[in-house]
This record gives structure tokens, C-alpha cells and sequence, in this order.
């Protein structure tokens, strides 16, 4: 692992050992309040609300995961594939990964390419232990890592708004209509935008 | 505005609270140890050596803590990492009052509060396995779980009910630690809450079934803290869930 030599990289560290300090205008039930800091398969530096702005997908995984990982991506990819293409425009899907030893940030970009995530809406992330607990009990994830470096987790899909507060959740990784219907809501065009087209 | 906030926040790291000397951090010597938890199927677990606070955390330590913390002080925490009720016993945001008194454990305090408390100083929360070795202990044996007597003193306060003020820290004896209160006072935080899976837990939720199966169904103390613990979110701030803080504890301590 290298260090984040640049200034930025070390504004951003001093930033979030800040503990959890939100930027500015978030709502107080977002989850955009917490302070995380996510590394992206681009290996840049990030937060939870990279996204802020868009209605957005949201959920946690691991890499190595062989069976229902990909199948959390495939339902999330699913999910998004059901929307018109406008509506699908304004979704992002951010995922963040619990295990940041062995999801580096090339092993993300290879997962991303993998899965063939649209790079331009689509951000594979992994996060320290200590910002993962967080981001997890926030979404109400449980995890744990087992000794043959496995882990036990909870499979949650998270719809956001456009400002990081939740607006549905789904363990059902196929076909959850209330969910769906949700997030066909959620990505529709804001009223303020049709009166400007 | 928004620079003002940036700055104020930066300089809260500057302003270290240092009130831990009246709970100090005592170490506990790392084991194998035969966990109620089982990680996958090994039921051994290796814990290494760690400090753990004396007592859990009182009013009187955690006032000094918002003080010096704005952003933690009840009706400036954002909701969706502390509760409505959160510090709802005090008074008013810097006063605990009557029924917060000082040498009490603090309580309605979220994970989330939590954790920024050890941080401040310089410390975590302990583990699920650090906490459950360190409460295994009576006031002779490291590992006290089969002495019927010490089992039926914990189980005592189980039993009694809830309600009332919380009585001060450490009214009873140490552990052989040095520790008080594992038992008998207040239900604390674990850092990893939200790993110990609900027994009951939908299996199709979960990738992976290691952590289902619960041992030692007999130490029912233990096993009502995982499902307690196991059963909250972050943001709860129960009327008797408190916590302490944990450091790494290397040979050299």
C-alpha cells in the first residue's frame, strides 16, 4: 500500500481523523453525515457522498466473494436495467467494500470491469474497518470476517435520494416490486427540470 | 458559514480531552479463548493483549467530552448517528442534572457517540471477543464461566428489574483485571455490534452461516448481551446500553 503522498491526500486524511464531521447543507437524517473515507478502483480518494446530487444505489460487499456478491451486483445491475434509459442516466451505484486488504484498487477496476459497470454512474470502493463499521451501521449491514478470510454479511441493497437519505432498501435480490417501484420514483425528472425543457 | 464550520472543525483536534485518568485503562493479557461466538467453525478465538477502561464511561467524563465536542452535544448530533432520545436523561445539553449524576455511568449514548469518544481519546471500542474474554473473569480466575457461584451472581442482575437511577461505578469488587462493572451495571458497546448476526437471522440474508450457530447455550448472560447487541442499530441510545473504551495493549505495556 502506498501512502497518499500528495497534500490533498493528506488534507483528506487530516479531514476524516477529524471523527465524523459532515460537510455543509446535509440533511441531518443523511447518510452523507458521516465523514468516510472511500478508495476508489481509480485509487482516488472519496467520500460517501460522491454521488450527492443523484438518487443512488448503495450497498456493501467483498471482492472474493464467489457466489453472492456477484450476485448482489448482478440484482443491483437488474434493478437499474428495468429503468428508461433517462431515468437510468440519473441513477449512480456506489459500492463499498469491507475488505480493503485484498480489494485494492486494481482488483476493484478488474471486478468493475468484470461486471461491465458503466464507469461514468457506477463507483467500486473499499473502505477501512473503521469506516466500513460505520458506513455498515448506517446502512444496517452486519459483517464479520472469518478466519479463512471470508465474511459472514448481510446482503442489503440501499436506495438514497439525491441527498444521501434512505428512501427504500431491499434484501430480496430479485423482482422486489415495492423497491423497484421506489426507485422508478426516485430517478424520475424533478418538476423544475420538464418546466425547463 | 461553511468555512467557519471547516475551521471550527479543524481545531477540535487540537483540543484533546484528557479526562481519562480518573478511568484508567487496564490491561488484559491476551488468550485463546472459548468464545459463546464461534468465528465460521473455529471456536477458539486468538485475543491479543489490550487496556481496557476501569468503569464504564459516567456523565462526568462524558460532559467533559461534549464540551470540549460541540458537535456531540444532544440536538447538534445528526439523527441518523444518535436518537431523538439521545442524552435524554440530562438536563439540558451541558448540564446532566439529578438524574445523570456524575459518578454514574453514562447511558442513550449511540454507537456512533460512542465511538467518537474513544477516538477523542485516542482510543476504540473494544471487540465483541476482547469484551467477552475480559468479562469472563471474577475476582480469582481469568476464566470464571463454569463456577456456578460467580454464574448465578451475574445472572442475579439479569434478573432484577430494570428501572430507577443507574447506582455510581464501581460499588462492587474488581475482577482480577482490575476491572468493575462488566456485569451488573449497564449493557456496553462493541465496536463490531453489527457482526453478531441474530440467531434467528433470515439465512438467505446472509452470505455465509459460521456465525449462526451460538455456543454455550447454558451461558445465558453472555448470549443475551449478542442478541441484545445484535438486535440494535447504530443510532439507538438505550436507557441502559453505556460502554467503555479499549486500546491495543502490546507486550511492552
Amino acid at each position: 500500500m502506498s501512502r497518499p503522498s500528495s497534500l490533498r491526500g493528506a488534507a483528506v486524511t487530516f479531514l476524516a481523523a477529524a471523527s465524523m464531521c459532515a460537510p455543509a447543507g446535509v440533511p441531518t437524517d443523511s447518510i452523507y453525515q458521516l465523514h468516510a473515507q472511500l478508495t476508489t478502483q481509480k485509487a482516488a480518494l472519496t467520500g460517501l457522498d460522491l454521488y450527492r446530487g443523484h438518487p443512488t444505489l448503495i450497498s456493501m460487499f467483498y471482492g472474493s466473494c464467489r457466489v453472492a456478491c456477484p450476485m448482489l451486483i448482478s440484482a443491483m445491475q437488474a434493478y437499474e436495467s428495468s429503468l428508461d434509459d433517462a431515468s437510468r442516466a440519473r441513477l449512480r451505484v456506489l459500492l463499498v467494500s469491507f475488505d480493503s486488504a485484498r480489494d485494492t484498487p486494481p482488483q476493484l477496476d478488474r471486478l468493475a470491469k468484470l461486471h461491465r459497470a458503466d464507469p461514468a454512474r457506477w463507483t467500486f470502493t473499499s473502505a477501512s474497518e473503521t469506516d466500513a463499521r460505520r458506513v455498515a451501521a448506517l446502512l444496517g449491514i452486519s459483517y464479520r470476517r472469518l478466519p479463512d478470510g471470508d465474511f459472514d454479511h448481510s446482503l442489503l441493497i440501499t436506495l438514497l435520494d439525491s441527498d444521501g437519505r434512505i428512501a427504500a432498501s431491499t434484501t430480496t435480490l430479485v423482482g422486489d416490486g415495492a423497491f423497484q417501484a421506489s426507485l422508478r420514483a426516485a430517478t424520475q425528472p424533478r418538476t423544475h427540470e420538464d418546466s425547463e425543457h | 458559514m461553511r468555512r467557519a464550520g471547516l475551521f471550527g472543525c479543524a481545531l477540535l483536534l487540537c483540543v484533546s480531552v484528557a479526562n481519562s485518568e480518573d478511568n484508567p485503562f487496564m490491561r488484559v493479557p491476551g488468550a485463546v479463548f472459548r468464545s459463546a461466538l464461534p468465528l465460521g467453525k473455529q471456536y477458539d478465538v486468538q485475543v491479543r493483549s489490550f487496556l481496557l477502561q476501569r468503569h464504564p464511561v459516567t456523565n462526568g467524563e462524558f460532559l467533559a467530552f461534549v464540551t470540549s465536542h460541540p458537535e456531540w452535544r444532544r440536538g447538534a448530533v445528526p439523527v441518523v448517528m444518535a436518537g431523538i432520545d439521545y442524552l435524554g436523561a440530562w438536563t439540558a445539553p451541558l448540564e446532566p442534572g439529578p438524574n445523570a449524576a456524575a459518578d454514574r455511568p453514562v447511558t442513550q449514548v449511540s454507537w456512533f457517540a460512542a465511538e467518537a469518544y474513544c477516538e477523542a481519546q485516542h482510543a476504540r471500542l473494544p471487540d465483541w471477543y476482547e469484551w467477552e474474554l475480559a468479562a469472563a473473569a471474577s475476582a480469582s480466575q481469568r476464566d470464571a464461566r463454569s463456577d456456578a457461584a460467580w454464574r448465578q451472581q451475574v445472572l442475579d442482575w439479569y434478573a432484577r428489574p430494570a428501572g430507577g437511577a443507574l447506582p455510581p461505578v464501581e460499588q462492587g469488587t474488581a475482577d482480577l483485571y482490575g476491572l468493575y462493572d462488566l456485569h451488573g451495571l449497564v449493557w456496553e458497546w462493541v465496536h463490531d455490534f453489527n457482526s453478531l448476526l441474530p440467531a434467528d437471522a433470515d439465512p438467505e440474508k446472509f452470505c455465509g452461516s459460521g456465525a449462526l450457530d451460538i455456543q454455550q447455550k447454558d451461558n445465558y448472560a453472555v448470549l443475551m448481551r449478542i442478541a441484545l447487541l445484535g438486535s440494535l442499530h447504530g443510532s439507538d441510545t438505550g436507557r441502559i446500553v453505556g460502554f467503555r473504551c479499549a486500546r491495543d495493549g502490546g507486550a511492552s505495556r
